[in-house]
């Protein structure tokens, strides 16, 4: 459509000119920064980066870490069970309100709260809730349901899935909120059409709705992964990584080997893996959303 | 366009969903009646929910150990800092995406956008060696740029979701009647698409706002926001759970107060446009 407009060339020059801070700036801080940090982990840096290169010592070290397979441990469950629980949650709520409830707007408005707070203070909420001596296992407890003891925080086997919790409260409700607009989106006489046909609500809801919501999920899938970065936050206001070393997750294992540990090389070749982690999995998939075929 | 949903299953629906709304409002809830308590009643069990003798004393403690107006002060500098220069340089960016889209204009914004998914340590050595040679170690103008650069790819997308949803014979009219490329971005385009500048604003002023990594990591005291504030109090005090409630209902008050005015915008911001 560009292509009829008049002075072609200038307006098109404007155009470029008015995005150059933008590309400029992701330009220095990602693509140099993401440089400069593999160039680095190849070398024995300790307390300040130095051009002393040891090839791939530092990778070596990294993976027969057992702090750090954990962590990547850690990750993995996180990621996987938050995209499922969060994409079943939040569909199953999002059909729920579907049903036009009332007063939906406050209720979505109340939904959302979680996610504007700071992972910092869900680490903390949630670090206080689960605890056992305060919160809801002892409420649980004092309910009568002696033998329950699901006390994360303090079980270096499922420590992780109180994180988990912590996390899918935050996020949840937006994911909801996604959905709902995609459910919202489908065409009412898709509905009116399975009703004539005598398919059962929960049947058109599978088979129907969500192949149509694809682009929803999408994007809940790429919001939920962004998310997956900020774990860390949550990590170390709920848990500090602990007990021991059960809930670290690979972030902070790049931040306590930069900043606490003194050896930056180590911390460099551990975010050098987490970069190569992200571009293997993003590459594939915009390939596949965006350049196999080109939609206008 | 509304599919007919029988009475009282409807008010069925409405209560399980307020149900489940409570449920998740819940440990807000709950820290904020904490924070009124003393610290015995804070931890007393079973716990009183609401008949128990309100009190003030762990906001005065928390406040007389440290400075909450000035890490509010900071946060507010630092999160609207931040979103203004983001949004003077994406409303531009997004402009030229929008309305004179090149071949390669949705590779960019992809590319941009996949910037968010890269783990921030992999950048945080760079960028804390930068600041400490320039000297923007714990100030608030370092934080307003690093924080501008993290959140402009979301600030450029949102822009650019919307300014797509406007008509581009507008723009092209002013143009007819002379308007320079200045006026037309300044007088005709920003006006037209202000409901979308507005909840931009509010979702990164929130995200800037929640940022925690980059102002724990570049901040000491001087220049702390909140949430600086409330990490301070979880690890040396880790059981006085009056405080902490105290000094968490302090730093999301704000927000809280904030969205509930904008709800419109809170959910078209905080769903990236995707909710009308």
């Amino acid at each position: 459509m560009s292509s009829k407009r008049p002075n072609q060339l200038f307006r098109n020059l404007n155009a470029k000119i008015a995005s150059v801070p933008m590309i400029l700036t992701a330009m220095v801080v990602f693509f140099g920064g993401t440089i400069w940090t593999i160039v680095y982990s190849f070398t024995n840096s300790k307390l300040l980066p130095r051009e002393k290169w040891v090839g791939f010592d530092q990778y070596e070290r990294l993976w027969n870490t057992n702090r750090w397979l954990i962590s990547i441990e850690n990750l993995l469950i996180y990621g996987i069970l938050s995209m499922v629980f969060s994409l079943v949650i939040g569909f199953v709520l999002a059909a729920l309100l579907d049903q036009k409830i009332r007063f939906e707007n406050t209720f979505r408005s109340i939904m959302l709260y979680p996610y504007a707070l700071s992972f910092i203070v869900t680490g903390l909420v949630w670090q206080w809730l689960l605890n056992p001596d305060l919160g809801i296992p002892k409420v649980v407890r004092a309910l009568g349901w002696e033998s329950f003891d699901f006390d994360p925080l303090y079980n270096a086997d499922i420590v992780i899935y109180g994180i988990l919790i912590a996390g899918l409260w935050q996020g949840t409700g937006l994911i909801m909120c996604l959905m709902l607009a995609g459910m919202r989106g489908i065409d009412e006489d898709i509905w009116k059409a399975s009703r004539v046909d005598g398919i059962p609500a929960w049947k058109t809801y599978i088979f129907i709705v969500i192949p149509m919501m694809r682009p929803v999920f999408i994007t809940t899938l790429v919001i939920i992964a962004s998310g997956l970065v900020r774990v860390y936050d949550l990590v170390v206001a709920q848990t500090g990584g602990g007990p021991g070393i059960a809930s670290e997750v690979p972030a902070k294992y790049v931040y306590d080997m930069m900043f606490l540990g003194q050896n930056l090389g180590q911390g460099f070749a551990a975010s050098t893996m987490m970069l190569i982690t992200v571009a293997i999995i993003l590459i594939p998939w915009a390939y596949l959303e965006f350049g196999g075929k080109r939609r206008g | 366009m509304a599919r007919r949903v029988p009475t009282s299953r409807k008010w069925l629906v409405t209560i399980a969903a307020w149900a489940i709304g409570f449920l998740i409002f819940f440990p807000i809830l709950w820290t904020i009646l904490t924070s009124f308590k003393t610290e015995a009643e804070a931890i007393a069990s079973p716990p009183s929910f609401l008949f128990f003798d309100w009190t003030l004393d762990s906001y005065r403690e928390v406040q007389s150990r440290s400075n909450y107006f000035l890490h509010f002060y900071n946060s507010v500098i630092i999160s609207l800092g931040s979103t203004l220069l983001g949004l003077v340089i994406a409303i531009p960016a997004a402009w030229s995406m929008a309305f004179v889209p090149a071949k390669r204009t949705k590779d960019v914004l992809m590319w941009m956008l996949s910037t968010k998914m890269l783990p921030p340590v992999g950048v945080l050595i760079p960028i804390y060696l930068l600041f400490r040679d320039f000297g923007l170690l714990d100030s608030r103008f370092g934080l307003v740029i690093v924080l501008t650069l993290i959140n402009l790819p979301i600030i450029v997308w949102m822009l650019f979701t919307y300014f797509r949803e406007i008509p581009g014979e507008i723009l092209e009219a002013a143009r007819m009647d002379g308007a320079t490329l200045w006026a037309e971005i300044v007088h005709v385009l920003t006006p037209m698409a202000v409901p979308g500048i507005a909840s931009t604003l509010l979702l990164n002023v929130i995200l800037a706002w929640n940022e925690a990594f980059w102002t724990l990591n570049l901040t000491a005291a001087k220049a702390a926001p909140l949430t600086a504030f409330i990490a301070s109090y979880s690890s040396p005090e880790g059981l006085f759970y009056a405080k902490l409630s105290a000094a968490s209902t302090m730093a999301i008050a704000p927000i809280l107060i904030l969205g509930w005015f904008s709800q419109k915008q809170l959910v078209r911001g905080l769903t990236f446009g995707a909710v009308k």
